[in-house]
């Protein structure tokens, strides 16, 4: 695969990834990217295909076990494998490959399962991936909200109108550009800080993002037949994957004890 | 002289800065003090032609990139030898002047501001129009070659030092749109009429000014633009304000971050999840910041986008201060130190420049294209 895209290129690659996962999720969505070529992107063109593929995601609500590639990739690991994921509190899952949406406990559906122990790797990459989905399910809770804001209307006008809730978009939308700035840093100084402090971001966002968008959608934002829900669902299991944004934010505040100041990790 | 790139650039002026001590006197905490600081240091550097790069050479500048301005100003401001509030008003005067001033006016007056010969202040904001700018109701009335100007202006930081002022006022016949009716002039303050009187503020450094204005006449060939274009030059400041300004600022927040690191570092892992929170703020604005500069370097138009900027530089400024309160218990309260008067004007980032409120309107307005209110 060549490993210089330009801007006809992506665009198509996207809308063509985008289909796909509006038209199928889980191991049926695997397969269908493995068949788009996967695989050769994460070795060949990891920094254009990780950011496009997760943020696709969280936009489109499906999902895909492509985070056990990208850890894979990271550790060397076999293909296939389902190397156990930290999750928050100190536990451990496995992102199974296979369907088990019947059988799956975890919230909205994701197929992860706890298992009781799990070998410490760098997470530097799969955060990153992680926080690109959690920002593409942010961007969608904020369409939907921002949509309904405009459609509803309340005492005689579209609630779009009213200052309390153009705040509350306003302010979901800092967050995310917030946590998207964090995920366009370059990161060569301190890759593993820099991923930490992106996931923490991204996780902050998200759970912003739910929380202001909920409150917009009112009532239909509670029910099952509107999509918010499933993103709602989806933010909160990400979030704690490979560390929750309470946990990084926490972590990071000890590394700047342990140091006695605070990296600059930004620079002109 | 041929210009560095950014990291040649870097180095040579911290070699520079290495050799040429400008730490500022340490026990003089006097607004007086810090003045006579900001201009001992703004001569060296201009001097040293550290100054005058990122400045067309029209205006007495050596040209090269306005990132150049970021990166002294991210040097100056982070190692504390210039205070971030007088150093910044050279990056929303000094654009006005080379995009509004004649030529001619430009040419002499510039050098003497970047070189500390002068400072100039920048009339705005009044007691009437505060959020709603476009109010404004100092008037200006033509009389023959001059203009006479009576109002009031307030929050005019620094012009208690100034020889200038940068003004907006009203003109036209009434009945104008607000947007056409505003013209800009810049103003001699030892001209008979004016009366400048500092307030008394919440953190105890009286920056800010009232100024009065009586009859004041001032030649036609101060106007700055054409008349009516006093909107847009306002306007066109704010992209300075919210890159090359913002840089800075956020430097010395990160200083003042380092410093609280350090007075908290032996409390143990009870401050990690506090640190861990403002340094997340501090990161993302400083992310933001540098890709909204690099968007400027490029070419792009900086517009409503920057007001996600003002509402990240403006949290994180006051997360840092809440965090420096929390951690430091009765340090703001019972000890008169340099914590107390920082979290005392950090409570005004959600005021100035644009309240967070009219920031939040402008994102909901044109970013998130919800329509009218």
């Amino acid at each position: 695969m060549a490993t210089e895209f330009d801007a006809a290129s992506i665009e198509l690659l996207e809308d063509g990834l985008r289909k796909t996962m509006l038209s199928t999720s889980g191991a049926e969505l695997d397969a269908a990217l493995a068949e788009l070529g996967w695989a050769e992107m994460l070795s060949d063109i990891p920094d254009l295909a990780i950011p496009l593929v997760f943020r696709l995601l969280g936009e489109t609500g499906s999902h895909a076990s492509v985070l056990n590639d990208v850890l894979l990739e990271t550790i060397g690991g076999l293909p296939g494998g389902t190397p156990p994921m930290q999750y928050a509190g100190g536990g451990w899952v496995v992102w199974e490959r296979t369907n088990t949406d019947a059988t799956t406990e975890t919230l909205g559906g994701l197929p992860l399962r706890r298992v009781p122990d799990g070998e410490l790797m760098r997470l530097g990459e799969a955060r990153r991936a992680l926080s690109w989905w959690l920002v593409g399910s942010a961007r969608a809770m904020l369409a939907l909200a921002r949509q309904h804001a405009l459609d509803r209307v309340q005492f005689g006008r579209p609630i779009a109108s009213f200052q309390a809730i153009r705040h509350k978009l306003a302010e979901t939308l800092v967050a995310i550009e917030g946590a998207e700035a964090t995920l366009s840093l370059p990161g060569t100084d301190n890759p593993d800080l820099t991923a930490m402090l992106a996931k923490a971001a991204a996780g902050k966002a998200a759970l912003t993002a739910a929380k202001h968008c909920q409150q917009v959608l009112g009532g239909i934002g509670f029910t099952a037949e509107h999509d918010l829900h499933r993103h709602v669902e989806r933010v909160l299991v990400l979030d704690g994957l490979l560390g929750s944004s309470r946990e990084l934010t926490r972590k990071a505040g000890a590394g700047l004890r342990a140091r006695g100041s605070a990296p600059r990790l930004a620079h002109l | 002289m041929s210009v560095p790139s950014t990291a040649e650039f870097r180095s040579q002026l911290v070699a520079w800065l290495d050799d040429n001590d400008l730490t500022p006197p340490p026990d003089d905490h006097s607004l007086d003090a810090h003045q006579a600081q900001h201009l001992r240091v703004l001569s060296a550097l201009y001097d040293a032609g550290w100054m005058r790069y990122g400045w067309p050479e029209s205006a007495g500048g050596l040209g090269g990139p306005e990132i150049l301005r970021a990166v002294v100003g991210e040097e100056i401001v982070g190692r504390g030898i210039d205070h971030p509030g007088p150093y910044s008003m050279l990056e929303v005067l000094v654009p006005t002047m080379i995009d509004y001033a004649r030529p001619e006016l430009a040419a002499e007056m510039v050098p003497r501001l970047l070189s500390g010969r002068e400072s100039w202040c920048q009339g705005f904001s009044e007691p009437g129009s505060g959020s709603d700018l476009a109010s404004l109701t100092t008037r200006a009335e033509q009389r023959g070659d001059d203009w006479v100007i009576n109002g009031q202006k307030v929050w005019t930081s620094f012009a208690q030092y100034a020889t200038r002022c940068v003004l907006l006022t009203r003109t036209g016949a009434p009945g104008t749109p607000n947007h056409e009716a505003i013209t800009a002039f810049f103003v001699d303050l030892d001209t008979p009429g004016i009366t400048v009187r500092p307030l008394r503020t919440l953190h105890g450094v009286d920056e800010f000014c009232e100024v009065y204005f009586d009859d004041v006449v001032v030649p036609a060939n101060r106007m700055l633009g054409k008349p009516g274009d006093g909107w847009r030059l306002a306007m066109d400041l704010l992209p300075w304000e919210r890159s090359t300004c913002f840089w800075q600022r956020i430097a010395y927040l990160y200083s003042r971050f380092d410093a609280l690191i350090g007075d908290v570092k032996g409390l143990g892992s009870a401050v990690d999840t506090d640190l861990g929170e403002a340094y997340l703020a501090l990161h993302m604005l400083r992310c933001r910041s540098r890709a909204t500069q690099q968007r400027l370097a490029d070419g792009q138009k900086l517009g409503p986008d920057t007001s996600i900027d003002k509402v990240l530089l403006a949290g994180a400024e006051q997360r840092l201060f809440d965090t420096a309160r929390d951690l430091l218990p009765g340090v703001i309260e019972l000890d008169d130190n340099q914590w107390r008067t920082e979290y005392l004007y950090s409570r005004a980032a959600t005021i100035y420049g644009g309240t967070a409120e009219v920031q939040r309107n402008i994102i909901a307005r044109r970013l998130l294209d919800l329509g009218k209110e």
